[in-house]
């Protein structure tokens, strides 16, 4: 089916709804128990803990501040706020961006083998994890959930304010999976970066217009079997500082499937050929100059709940360190 | 450092090399690559050839894909054919029956 958009656009076709909605309920049930370890892991992380930092001046409290000290005695007893107090911790809560690879190297397109079973592809592993976390992160109920795919340009599957993915209607993620058919021909990460920190700021803006004194945890998980082309490695470089200056957090989850893929065909072993001046190839491994701090490789979904709890507690500790 | 290479890039296609002779085999481990997309024959022996590859010298080799040999870049292939840079080529390298040919470029 075609449709047009608003703008008068021709949109690309989409998944078939009913099999979208039965996608969903498949991978929902499947995932279920993931989906809980991530909540609860998740659910540690955002619920704000007792600080144990003392900070601030005050005329009783819990710690005398030295610094104090000196200008309290100098001015005669007067300035008498010399004790520290235990920080209140502030409320958490969250805006989370789920960006999808829509790209074709998502799908099996090994040459041009096109009878491609969906059943073992990066893309099959990356809604199946789509799911799973969309759905671990609905039962926290502590934020926001958008869903953005990518290729040669860059679309809102579920938009931030859109209401959040119900466990008992799969409505909603029908829709979402529906846009995913792995048929674009390009991977561009820059345009993604880009459209994502603007995203960011807009809900940033909204955010603060409508509560105050919460800390806002900004988060975008990408999710993509890792293939961009090298030389926009470097491009995205500026763009993950900007993130980091904006408090977005951007995490990498590499798709590679395992099952699906023979040995040898991770993107771990994945080389690449350049020529040298003088002709001659070098070669070098992929990863080497892959941009992304923060990046996980994903071989069964299994492995996703934990690894991605831990990678975002250690970020934790760093900012608030 | 930021950027471990000097030189940027072009575009890059992924591929994975093949064959049926024996004495010739890649371990799996070095099967899949990323190549410059322009590439044409001439370099992709060369790569073949390297120390990080099959250390084999310089015998010139020759690329089947999908059955027919490769006598264009893969990028003149893959536009030919209707397809983009995301797709995974499989090439078969065989033993080249012709004499090596200078070409004016690789
Ligand atoms: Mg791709």
């Amino acid at each position: 089916a075609t449709h047009l958009t608003e703008n008068g656009e021709q949109e690309k076709p989409l998944r078939d709804y009913s099999e979208a909605l039965e996608m969903w309920s498949n991978f929902q049930a499947k995932t279920q128990s993931l989906s809980q370890s991530l909540s609860s892991q998740l659910r540690l992380i955002l619920t704000p803990t007792q600080s144990t930092k003392l900070s601030g001046a005050f005329r009783t409290g819990k710690r005398l501040n030295i610094k104090k000290i000196i200008p309290y005695i100098a001015s005669s007893y007067k300035r008498d706020k010399i004790w520290m107090r235990r920080a209140v911790p502030s409320k958490r809560s969250y805006q989370i961006l789920l960006c999808v690879d829509d790209s074709s190297s998502m799908a099996d397109n090994e040459s041009h083998a096109s009878a491609s079973s969906s059943s073992s592809s990066s893309g099959r592993l990356a809604l199946e994890s789509l799911v799973m976390v969309s759905r671990a992160l609905a039962s926290l109920e502590a934020g926001q959930v958008g869903v953005l795919g990518f290729g040669t340009d860059v679309f809102v599957a579920h938009s931030l304010t859109d209401p959040p993915f119900a466990s008992s209607s799969h409505d909603a993620g029908a829709r979402v999976l529906q846009r995913f058919t792995f048929r674009q021909d390009g991977t561009d990460m820059v345009r993604l970066l880009r459209a994502t920190i603007d995203h960011f700021r807009d809900a940033r803006l909204t955010q603060a217009a409508t509560s105050s004194g919460q800390d806002l945890w900004q988060l975008a998980l990408i999710l993509s079997d890792g293939l961009v082309q090298s030389r926009d490695h470097a491009r995205l470089r500026p763009l993950l500082r900007e993130a980091m200056e904006q408090r977005v957090m951007v995490v990498f989850i590499v798709m590679d499937d395992a099952k699906g893929k023979g040995k040898g065909h991770s993107v771990l072993e994945l080389k690449e050929a350049r020529f040298g001046p003088d002709g001659v190839p070098v070669i070098h491994r992929y990863l080497d100059t892959f941009p992304f701090p923060y990046y996980l490789i994903v071989h069964h979904l299994e492995d996703l709940p934990g690894a991605l709890a831990a990678l975002l507690r250690t970020w934790f500790a760093e900012v608030n360190s | 450092m930021d950027e471990p290479m000097v030189d940027a890039p072009g575009q890059q296609v992924k591929v994975t090399f093949t064959t049926t002779e024996t004495d010739l085999q890649l371990p799996e481990t070095k099967r899949q690559l990323l190549v410059p997309a322009d590439i044409r024959r001439y370099g992709l022996s060369r790569i073949l050839n390297s120390e990080s590859m099959l250390d084999t010298g310089s015998i010139p080799f020759d690329f089947l894909i999908n059955g027919s040999f490769l006598r264009t870049s893969l990028q003149d292939y893959l536009v030919a054919n209707g397809l983009s840079l995301e797709t995974n080529l499989t090439l078969q390298y065989v033993r080249s029956l012709i004499p090596p040919v200078y070409e004016a470029s690789f």
